[in-house]
């Protein structure tokens, strides 16, 4: 145990994913030596993360608006729907510069085993934005895993009877990782090939 | 291709243990209990990332230790390659191929592979089916990393599936479960793709390896046939069909649905398979003297390394653990008759009872000298 202080520092850190013991331990001895400007605007950005950062209330990126940027876009498709587990899966497609219509958050994908149901995902909200825009093809860019297969299979039966063509990034993406695994040019094959489910 | 070291720490009984084996033949000469079987145990692992033995991980943990680190060194044409895995008391396992973590654990097992003797290689034959579907799904894995990527998404859908059933019983959404049942009859066929083709390059090396044991006499043979159906529901005019067998299980998953809700579990698919093994035409389980059944499992061992050694241009590792004791001379003159090709690691407790020459080393206080 260090001074509370210090152990506190410590301990937060370690909730952090991919944080252990001994990392927290350098980062924190590392930020008591650091500038104390170099610190307090550490500190400042995370309280700003929170208190600035909000879900869109349309798509559920993170924006510092109502609506996130690319919703907010008028040169976006809004016919188009591209359907990812996270937020951060939007930079890994934007990146490809292959997609030009909006995006929709689910917060995961179906995994019984850790109790996800298609309740526990924005499936009703992206039933809803079906309803209420000009949605014609949505693309399922769930993860190529088992759990994100099978999200894409459940969209397809979901929205089809809508009036919605469902399709699924062709393979050719690394089976059984996330979607930040495959580089730019794998993931824009992978969309410009999507096939209908 | 060669295991040229070896490195352990907290493993089992092992607080620390390095070992250089030779790339012939190594025998390893111990009391029982010494730790022979743990250094096989512990190759075995390196390669097809499980114990031989079915030991859950947590158990291979020296009593104590916070973690048990395996690592060894393969030693092929192109290069070394090094395979480290950490087994943490608490978190994750780490695999580590090169000093890298590998894209696909899937692709492991056949990077080095090994063959395993065992002295209860018996329940081979005499076992129900789950171990000869474990035989087969192994052998396919270190065959191709295709096959072992097929097993382990049928494996997971599987998994899914039934926590599921489990979680929701009765009540379980409908639309979810037909989405899984999509999925996993998707997996399903293409983990079936796999073993039929397998099963059909296994046969006739089977026949051959088992003639070599047990002289020439009747054909032996490999039917894969599923526990809950009929085989011809997957074929059309004798031939494997993907289609038909699909269908076959969507038949089978809806005829069963009800019973499956209530008994909340996954009852159809490759998980339920049959293996069998003919003899003529005689059921090698169920009818054959216990003489015939231990060639059989000798022979089983004998097409893996053959199979092996044609795919990969090199005799796999073969570890025999205290088998010659079991094993009459003729069968012993069988496997003994590939030994000089590769590397051999054997255990035993009488250095008599080794028909071969190769270097001795004692086994024993946790040190292999
Ligand atoms: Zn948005």
């Amino acid at each position: 145990m260090y001074e509370p202080p210090v152990q506190r520092v410590i301990d937060e850190l370690a909730r952090l994913p991919g944080i252990g013991r001994k990392t927290a331990q350098r980062l924190a001895f590392h930020l008591l030596h650091v500038e104390a400007g170099d610190a307090v605007r550490l500190g400042q950005s995370i309280i700003d993360l929170r208190d600035q950062v909000r879900l869109c209330v349309r798509c559920f990126n993170v924006t510092a608006e109502e609506q996130c940027a690319i919703c907010r876009d008028p040169r976006r498709d809004p016919t188009l729907v591209c359907v990812v587990e996270r937020a951060q899966d939007i930079a890994v497609i934007e990146r490809t510069q292959e997609f030009e219509g909006r995006y929709h958050v689910l917060g995961g994908s179906i995994s019984p085993i850790e109790g996800i149901g298609p309740d526990q995902l924005r499936m009703k909200e992206l039933v809803a934005r079906v309803g209420n825009e000009s949605i014609t093809e949505v693309i399922a860019a769930t993860n190529p895993t088992v759990e994100g297969d099978t999200t894409a299979l459940y969209l397809a039966r979901l929205l089809k009877p809508l009036g919605v063509t469902v399709s699924r990034l062709a393979s050719g993406l690394p089976v059984g990782g996330d979607l930040d695994y495959a580089d730019e040019i794998t993931l824009g094959r992978a969309l410009a090939g999507r096939r209908e489910l | 291709m060669h295991l040229s070291w070896l490195d352990l720490r907290d493993f089992r009984s092992y607080e620390a243990l390095a070992f250089e084996p030779s790339p012939g033949i190594n025998v390893l000469v111990g009391p029982n209990g010494a730790g022979k079987t743990t250094v096989l145990e512990a190759v075995a692992y390196l390669s097809g990332l499980s114990s031989f033995r079915r030991t859950p991980d947590a158990s291979l943990i020296r009593t104590g230790a916070d973690g048990a680190v395996l690592r060894g060194g393969f030693q092929k044409e192109a290069g070394e390659t090094r395979i480290e895995v950490e087994l943490p008391a608490a978190g994750r396992r780490r695999v580590l191929v090169n000093g890298k973590r590998p894209g696909r654990l899937a692709d492991v097992a056949a990077i080095a592979p090994v063959v395993a003797f065992l002295p209860d290689d018996l329940d081979l034959v005499k076992e129900s089916a789950g171990i000869r579907r474990r035989y087969v799904d192994d052998l396919g894995s270190q065959l191709a990393p295709g096959y072992a990527a097929a097993v382990a998404e049928y494996e997971q859908t599987l998994r899914q599936r039934n926590a599921l059933l489990r979680r929701d019983g009765p009540a379980t959404d409908l639309m979810s479960l037909e989405v899984w049942d999509e999925r996993l009859i998707a997996a399903a066929v293409a983990l079936w793709n796999e073993r039929v083709r397998l099963t059909l390059r296994l046969g006739p090396t089977l026949d051959a390896a088992h003639a070599a044991v047990a002289g020439p006499g009747e054909l032996l043979a490999v039917v894969l046939s599923p526990a809950w159906g009929s085989d011809d529901e997957r074929r059309e005019d004798g031939e494997w069909n993907p289609e038909r067998a699909a269908r076959a299980l969507r038949d089978a998953l809806s005829a069963r649905r009800r019973r499956e809700l209530e008994q909340r579990t996954t009852t159809v698919g490759p998980h339920r398979d049959d293996i069998g093994l003919v003899l003529g035409r005689r059921d090698v389980r169920a009818q054959a003297s216990q003489g015939e059944q231990r060639s059989v499992a000798v022979a089983m061992r004998v097409a893996s390394y053959r199979l092996l050694r044609e795919r990969h241009g090199h005799p796999p590792v073969l570890l025999l653990d205290d088998v010659f004791s079991e094993l009459d001379l003729a069968r012993t003159a069988a496997v003994v008759e590939m030994l000089p090709e590769g590397q051999v690691l054997v255990t035993t407790t009488r250095e008599d009872e080794v028909p071969v020459g190769g270097r001795r080393w004692a086994v024993g206080d946790g040190k292999v000298e």
